[in-house]
């Protein structure tokens, strides 16, 4: 009896944790900091009996033209230039919030080691803790998921109809692609000159 | 006879010769009525083209079989890569595939032939890792990040993957060790920044101030130092903050990006509501930087005012930002007597005596070239108006007289 009763009591302070926003960790939350300017904005627009979707009226001259800049965004990178240092670091920042954070695993593995803090040259390099195999799993979830999404990396490109017929085959087009790609700009004008039947006295 | 052609051996010169159809005069030289193009003749080939030719789809129904398929195709493999050693493509399917028949020891040396091959290829390296954390085998996996990572220390990719597999396992230390190693290299901005989010995602505050310390020390730029300084704000810790940014301004007072640095301090002297050290800021700023690049901090200088100062200070503000321009354009052409004129409104609107006679002084130093009349014109009205002010304005008549006699001297 006083067991349920402990376990009702545990459940109702984790359901109240739950329903309150958690303590502030660093400095304001994020999600704090945009409810207040939301409400704050909200006052504004009553005050002139505008609604919520015309709160771009209150922007001055100078934030809004800072936001059609946000808006042109930069050249996307193609072509190997897609592995490049920033992207990868983006794309590691992503995978971060896959962790999931256990503080309490966490203390509990500071009390346990005594070398936690470690330099780079230290003894314990080799020596891993035993690792969960829900761990594991996770890891192994996670990595399959990350091929899943390499899979659907590269767009298939339209197919264009009108084109002119310059090959046989699937493969002699694909080769016909190739080529072109890289020497098209260089024999453009003979194949201008081979179309019109004449080459050009220039 | 036979002999005598050493080079035909056993064969006669009859044998040898080739006999050609005797070439027939062309009769007709007109165009053929129905002409074809090139491209008629591709599409036709196109459409004729019949499919491709498979091989039929087998089952493998016993082991016997099985083991034949796996030394067929082990056979094909083996001899692509004799044929091709460097296309990497070919050893990471040979691979794969060994990997999918669970053969994992056969894969393990197939790997280690292929970084024999070429060890300086990261998707080499991340490859054999993937393989071997996604079968399970961790220490397998953490033997084979350490050689990546040793062998190619400044390819950052394989220190994220590495570091990322220690923390999702749960390794924390041993993430930080690695994260240790790393910075050891001193990589960039980002390998910097993502150790940081790495202590403060343990929210390990004092920690990560460490880390930023070496971190501005490492790359001693304005932006890094501005992270450090946001840094402490966030944690709420107002006396750091200022003591990182009155750091930063001593050691980069004259960095090319100052003036960010400089506008940074402003705004979080501002949020602390503290207007005077502002103030004291901004303009040491401007005494610093060059005129050139201070447009902006001069802008911020003046909304600043705006917002803060009273009515002396505004006005001080934007006069000193018009002062700059026409100090620029009378530097530029010093014979331009309409920028001189229009110096001279701005210094008598202002009122202060001193500098506006000292305009006017420069102004007249600058003596027409030539002794044509429209020259001199424009010249004779600059001393008029130096006289008017000193009478109307300064009400001395004592410099009126002197400058009328100078004048009139000339």
């Amino acid at each position: 009896m006083n067991e349920a009763r402990k376990a009702n009591q545990t459940a109702m302070v984790a359901e109240k944790k739950k329903m309150e926003a958690p303590a502030e960790s660093r400095g304001i939350s994020k999600q704090k900091w945009l409810e207040e300017r939301k409400k704050k904005v909200g006052k504004i627009l009553d005050a002139n009996g505008l609604d919520m979707s015309k709160a771009y009226m209150l922007d001055t001259q100078d934030a809004a033209e800072s936001k059609y800049k946000k808006w042109e965004k930069d050249p996307a990178p193609y072509g190997w230039d897609v592995f490049n240092p920033k992207t990868l670091y983006n794309a590691y920042k992503k995978r971060t919030k896959n962790i999931d954070v256990d503080l309490d695993e966490y203390n509990k593995l500071k009390e346990a080691d005594p070398e936690f803090y470690r330099e780079a040259s230290s003894l314990q390099y080799g020596k891993a803790p035993k690792v969960s195999e829900d761990r594991i799993e996770k890891m192994v979830k996670e990595l399959n998921n990350r091929e899943e999404k390499r899979k659907s990396f590269s767009r298939r490109r339209k197919f264009h109809e009108e084109k002119d017929i310059d090959s046989i085959n699937d493969r002699n087009e694909h080769f016909n692609k190739k080529i072109e790609r890289a020497f098209g700009k260089y024999t453009l004008e003979i194949k201008n000159n081979l179309e019109r039947g004449t080459a050009l006295p220039d | 006879m036979a002999e005598s052609d050493p080079t035909l051996g056993y064969l006669t010169r009859k044998d040898t010769e080739v006999k050609l159809p005797r070439p027939t005069r062309v009769k007709n030289k007109t165009p053929a009525p129905i002409q074809i193009t090139a491209e008629q003749i591709l599409r036709e080939a196109r459409e004729r083209q019949e499919a491709e030719i498979r091989p039929p789809k087998q089952k493998i129904t016993d082991s016997t079989e099985l083991a034949d398929y796996r030394l067929r195709k082990r056979k094909e493999y083996e001899d692509l890569i004799r044929r091709v050693r460097w296309n990497i493509g070919v050893w990471v399917k040979y691979a794969q595939w060994e990997e999918s028949q669970k053969d994992f020891n056969r894969a393990r040396s197939v790997w280690e032939r292929a970084l024999e091959v070429d060890y300086r290829n990261h998707t080499l390296w991340l490859k054999y890792a993937e393989m071997e954390m996604k079968n399970k085998f961790i220490n397998h996996a953490r033997n084979v990040w350490d050689r990546a990572v040793s062998l190619l220390p400044r390819i950052d990719q394989l220190w994220y993957k590495y570091i990322h597999m220690e923390e999702m396992l749960g390794n924390i230390a041993g993430a930080r060790q690695i994260f240790e190693r790393w910075m050891s290299w001193t990589p960039d901005q980002q390998g910097w920044l993502s150790y940081i989010k790495f202590e403060l995602r343990y929210n390990e505050i004092d920690r990560a101030r460490g880390i930023y310390e070496r971190f501005v020390l490492c790359h001693p730029r304005v932006s890094a130092w501005i992270k450090f300084a946001k840094f402490e704000m966030k944690n709420g810790e107002v006396a750091r903050a200022r003591a990182v940014y009155e750091q930063a301004v001593q050691k980069l007072a004259d960095d090319e990006e100052a003036e960010i640095l400089f506008v940074a301090f402003a705004e979080f002297e501002e949020r602390c509501k503290e207007t005077e050290r502002a103030r004291c800021i901004y303009k040491f700023a401007l005494d610093h930087i060059p005129k050139g690049r201070a447009e902006d901090l001069y802008r911020k200088f003046v909304a600043f005012e705006k917002q803060y100062g009273d009515r002396e200070g505004i006005e001080d503000a934007i006069v000193g930002k018009r002062r700059f321009q026409y100090e620029d354009e009378v530097r530029k052409n010093p014979l331009n007597y309409d920028s001189w004129f229009d110096y001279i409104r701005l210094e008598e609107s202002v009122g202060n005596k001193a500098r506006t006679r000292e305009v006017y002084e420069r102004a007249i130093a600058n003596v027409p070239p030539a002794e044509e009349k429209r020259y001199w014109q424009r010249y004779i009205y600059l001393w008029i108006n130096y006289a008017l002010y000193e009478e109307l304005d300064a009400q001395d008549m004592e410099r009126t007289r002197d400058v009328y006699r100078y004048v009139s001297f000339h």
